[in-house]
């Protein structure tokens, strides 16, 4: 019997995990194989032989992917028809989500969550007073002309805003012992979890104009949000739920013997580690929050995706669909992966720290 | 009106909760001659629905400005009434939501790729004012094949997306016409056209306007020619509520306004000397040189005037968004002057 080899630096690392053994050699080759088939054509159309700079598509000679559709639109893509002498209230708007986000990322210092909170109350008022404008001498921009990129991040934004607490409650009820309640909640979860999100947007843009009184109008946006507020919480309701279901009732035993009311119980012994629990499921809900925000296509509003389908019926830049899309592709992964570190994150702190 | 709205309710999605359909009781104030173009006025600007993009009829251009033919009849009807043809609020709509958007007051006029059939002209309680765009469907074939017509496709391969209307018209005329061609079938539109450009086909069938769109996106565009005989009708044009005649006026007049422009060679770049120099009745009474036509309309004398000046005559618009001074290259065909062999005939203006 030879000595064992030793497995170590790069070659010992490919001899124990690739060339293990002729079957192992044979499926890396096969995957080198592939990925020689698949990886120099798609980088060849997305830089190699790609088209960068120019103003129309004439410019686009080299065969591969035309960026100039892109380059000229990515003013449009970002803001839409936001007026471009206002577009500096966008970007302080998204300097201030951006801020908060950062704060998430501190580490814990003294008062951050005084800072935090006041940062959340200046911040979600203040954002839409900012670029809806109208107030305090800013031109007043309708959300007509709001698009691209910034729609899609105000959308999800916005509609996760209104459907934390709502779902919060709605999980608490669902649990309640008061029937009523409990009814209600489940009423609410289980209609808004079973109609298809398109068909509320749907309804909520082209009903509500034609039932409501003359002179009355409510904003399309504020409609799809609404709309997709109300099945986002539904979907939320559940996820916390099951976060409140795995938490043992001698928690809840402990809790009350220590002389706490029902919401003082709640919110300092249960809550926080229900929410625990589910961070991930919750950053799921988040992440497909955030792509289905596409779905106010329907209704023309024009989120990133809407505004790259409209710009391709500009016959300047008629057929260019792929560059489009893969921008589109790209933007929206960006963002979902940047949530899914952040929750990665989130759950390796809360981890090490004591129950 | 309470058997209109009932009807209206029912052919749309409104037929759910039929209520009170606001926004649009026409209670015309008296001496005004038409309640919208009041409240247009009085709001400073016209409310327009639109497609939310389709090649050439409607779309925003780099700039972020909805440029496009039916976009055009927006801009000329806004230059019309405010000599601003900037003084429009566009509200693109999908194909789902555009009669809703119409009848619950939201736009003023909905000029967006409309066939008029007699359904929406009746039971949904809209007028199609004028006809701007007849389109039709028709083929694309290779012009090294030497086909003229859509007859002289008997025994060709027609790329169609399966269970389309394209599928279905396309096989009702050859039958009809004891033809024959080989129906090559696609999930969707984009792989037939995709097959066709590929040559597995000798064509492919849909309307005008979206062929030429689709051209554009054939590996070598100028290979191609669009048919110029149809199989099937689709006049198309803008869309107003019942029950305003005098709104549909203004916006049936400043349409044959850019005709009339057109056929006496009126144009935004010598719009100003026609008026100061034209001897035909017709032209010194379109751009308000003489007679009254925009004050019994409602509008100023400029009206035309400001119109041609700021979007130009019908086959300005034409070339400009979908003809040859576009990427379309699409050929006038019926939408040509009947002078020139087309179909837009206009009334006089007298």
């Amino acid at each position: 019997m030879s000595a064992p080899r030793i497995a170590a630096g790069p070659w010992g690392w490919m001899r124990a995990r690739l060339f293990r053994g002729p079957v192992d050699t044979a499926i890396t080759f096969a995957c080198l194989y592939l990925l020689w088939l698949a990886v120099p054509p798609v980088l060849d159309w997305l830089v190699l032989s790609a088209s960068w700079v120019g103003d129309s598509r004439d410019a686009c000679t080299d065969g591969g992917a035309c960026w100039v559709f892109v380059r000229v639109r990515f003013a449009q893509f970002m803001y839409g028809f936001y007026p471009e002498a206002e577009r500096w209230r966008v970007n302080l708007a998204g300097l201030l989500v951006a801020a908060l986000v950062a704060l998430l990322f501190l580490p814990a210092f003294r008062g951050k969550r005084a800072v935090a909170g006041v940062l959340l109350a200046v911040a979600v008022p203040g954002i839409v007073i900012l670029l809806s404008g109208g107030v305090l001498g800013l031109r007043p921009v309708e959300t007509r002309d709001w698009g691209g990129l910034m729609v899609t991040v105000f959308m999800a934004l916005y509609g996760a805003i209104l459907a934390v607490p709502v779902s919060l409650l709605l999980a608490l009820g669902r649990q309640s012992k008061l029937p009523v309640v409990r009814a209600l909640s489940i009423l609410y979860v289980e209609f808004w979890r079973g109609v298809p999100i398109i068909a509320i947007i749907f309804l909520a843009s082209n009903l509500l104009p034609l039932i409501v009184p003359a002179g009355v109008t409510v904003d399309k946006l504020a409609r799809a949000l609404i709309g997709l507020a109300l099945v986002i919480s539904a979907y939320m309701a559940e996820v916390i739920r099951g976060g409140l279901l795995a938490i043992p009732k001698g928690q809840y035993e402990a809790a009350r013997s220590l002389g706490l009311g029902y919401w003082t119980g709640t919110r300092l012994v249960i809550l926080p580690q229900a929410i625990r629990i589910v961070i991930p499921s919750l950053v799921n809900e988040f992440i497909a929050l955030f792509k289905n925000t596409t779905l106010v296509l329907i209704v023309s509003l024009f989120d990133l995706l809407g505004m790259i389908q409209s710009a391709l019926a500009d016959p300047k830049w008629v057929g260019l669909n792929l560059e489009g899309y893969v921008f589109a592709g790209i933007v929206f992964w960006i963002v979902c992966f940047a949530m899914s570190r952040w929750s990665q994150r989130l759950e390796r702190r809360l981890e090490r720290r004591p129950n | 009106m309470r058997s209109m709205m009932t009807k209206l309710a029912a052919a749309t999605l409104a037929a759910l909760v039929a209520g009170p359909i606001a926004g649009w009781a026409q209670t015309a104030s008296p001496g005004a001659k038409s309640a919208t173009l009041a409240q247009v006025k009085a709001r400073g600007h016209l409310e327009c629905g639109v497609h939310t993009g389709i090649p050439g009829w409607s779309f925003p251009n780099d700039k972020g400005e909805w440029s496009g033919l039916d976009v055009d009849l927006c801009r000329s009807v806004a230059a019309a009434i405010f000599g601003d043809a900037s003084k429009v609020k566009y509200t693109p709509t999908t194909v789902q939501q555009r009669w809703s958007v119409l009848s619950s007051g939201q736009v003023d006029l909905l000029s967006r790729i409309s066939t008029l059939t007699f359904k929406r002209d009746t039971e949904l309680g809209f007028n199609f004012v004028q006809i701007n765009y007849f389109e039709g469907q028709t083929f694309i074939v290779r012009k090294s094949a030497g086909i003229k017509e859509p007859k002289d496709l008997d025994g060709a391969a027609v790329c169609v997306a399966a269970g389309s209307t394209e599928e279905r018209n396309a096989t009702d005329w050859f039958r009809e016409r004891n033809l024959k061609i080989n129906i090559v079938k696609f999930e969707k539109n984009d792989d037939a056209i995709a097959a066709y450009d590929s040559e597995r086909c000798d064509t492919y069938t849909a309307g005008t306007g979206a062929l030429a769109g689709q051209r554009r996106k054939l590996k070598n565009p100028a290979d191609h020619v669009i048919l110029a005989g149809t199989i099937s009708r689709d006049p198309q044009g803008p869309v107003t509520r019942e029950g305003d005649d005098g709104w549909d006026n203004v916006i049936r007049w400043v349409f044959n306004g850019t005709l009339i422009a057109e056929l006496h060679g009126v144009t935004a770049a010598n719009v100003d000397k026609m008026r100061a120099d034209s001897r035909n009745a017709e032209v010194r009474m379109l751009l308000g040189a003489d007679g009254n036509a925009g004050q019994i309309l409602g509008l100023s004398k400029d009206w035309m005037f400001n119109a041609i000046k700021q979007v130009g005559n019908y086959g300005e618009q034409f070339e400009r968004s979908v003809g040859m001074g576009s990427d379309l290259k699409l050929e006038r065909g019926y939408n040509q002057l009947w002078t020139k062999g087309g179909l837009m005939f206009t009334p006089v203006l007298d």
